[in-house]
């Protein structure tokens, strides 16, 4: 059951990535920075789109870089 | 004809590529057997100062003590530095059985907790990686084979991205659903399972800076530098399979420390049982033995 619950999520590794830990490492750097993100978005909001974002295109490309 | 390779001063030094199979054999056990077996003080130093610096790093950087940038650095030299105390392990090396044995365990288990390495995984896929060194089929590292390092850096970051096979999850199928192995297996995704969650704990909790400078990127850094050094560098270039050619003697370029005694990997290969720290050592007393067998002796 393990092993297909597994292969069911792994393949969303990179979205829960993008979305658990880039998203916040995203919105702390562009507090520590002083940014402000633009569409008057609040870092945690813009760190969820990219780090959303950035997951899905790795999730769909088969790779980060 | 006198195999005593250690009495050089009484009878000067023996023609070793005169000597045939067996008195090549005797005199490197003579040698191995000095250091067969040693407990290793400098490895146990080694596996509790480096844990305890990588963990004192977390209330230093989250109290505002010691600045970030700083401990990215020390974080990274941690995690490179973590996995050979366990290596040592793997191998029992600590302690085979006995009274000491739990030591032997718990150094496996808590060296590679930077490096988020399961140990029973480790110890299972390392003992495949000695039984089938350098064959492309059952060596679960042969896939660091490249032509240079930089072409190994290149393809481990290739190798690390989504969905790409993982090699050590291969062997586990391979070995079977025997009780060892599913409890690998386990240990392994809680193991991975816990990094991740407190990695993503951290990152809410406002602390993503910090775990990526002391977890994240020196973990990725950490595990480049050790897969070159360990595996790649004394295996290169994993053409040949015999237990006297599958590994190499190399001149490190960047010193013995920073490659971690790994120069002296043919040590380790021929006899896992000498702690680390006396490959050297050994080495250096086998070397007129190891070169009559026609072992490799290369640079970087």
């Amino acid at each position: 059951m393990i092993k297909a619950i597994l292969g069911k999520l792994g393949p969303w590794g990179p979205v829960f990535f993008g979305v658990g830990f880039l998203a916040p490492l995203i919105a702390q750097t562009i507090e520590k920075l002083d940014r402000m993100p633009p569409l008057g978005l609040t870092p945690v909001e813009a760190g969820l789109i990219c780090g959303t974002l950035l997951g899905l295109a790795a999730k769909l490309r088969g790779r980060w870089l | 004809m006198n195999i005593n390779a250690t009495d050089k001063t009484l009878t000067g030094t023996p023609d070793f590529r005169e000597m045939g199979e067996q008195e090549l054999m005797r005199a490197e056990m003579t040698i191995a057997r000095k250091y067969l077996g040693r407990f290793s003080w400098f490895m146990l130093v080694w596996w509790i100062a480096n844990l305890t610096c990588w963990l004192a790093l977390w209330p230093l950087t989250l109290t505002g003590m010691l600045p970030v940038w700083a401990a990215f650095p020390i974080a990274t030299l941690n995690v490179i530095l973590c996995y050979l105390p366990s290596h040592e392990a793997q191998h029992s090396n600590f302690a085979k059985n006995g009274r000491l044995r739990w030591l032997n365990e718990l150094i496996g288990y808590t060296s590679t907790i930077p490096l988020v390495l399961p140990f029973k995984i480790a110890r299972l896929t390392h003992m495949e990686h000695h039984t089938h060194t350098n064959d492309p089929e059952l060596d679960p590292d042969y896939n660091v084979k490249a032509d240079s390092w930089w072409h190994f850096v290149l393809n481990n970051i290739a190798r690390r991205q989504p969905g790409r096979p993982n090699d050590y999850g291969r062997t586990l199928e391979r070995l079977g659903n025997s009780a060892t192995v599913n409890r690998a297996k386990l240990e392994g995704l809680a193991q991975t399972l816990a990094f991740w969650g407190i990695l993503c704990a951290l990152a809410w909790s406002g602390h993503a800076i910090e775990a990526a400078a002391i977890w994240w990127l020196p973990r990725y850094i950490g595990s480049i530098y050790i897969s070159m050094m360990l595996s790649w560098a004394p295996h290169h270039p994993m053409t040949e399979r015999g237990r006297y050619r599958n590994t190499r003697y190399f001149d490190a370029t960047v010193g013995n420390i920073l490659s971690m005694g790994m120069q002296y990997h043919i040590v380790h290969h021929l006899h896992p049982a000498i702690p680390l720290n006396w490959n050297g050592a050994a080495f250096r007393e086998m070397r007129p033995i190891l070169e009559a067998r026609g072992c490799r002796m290369e640079t970087f």
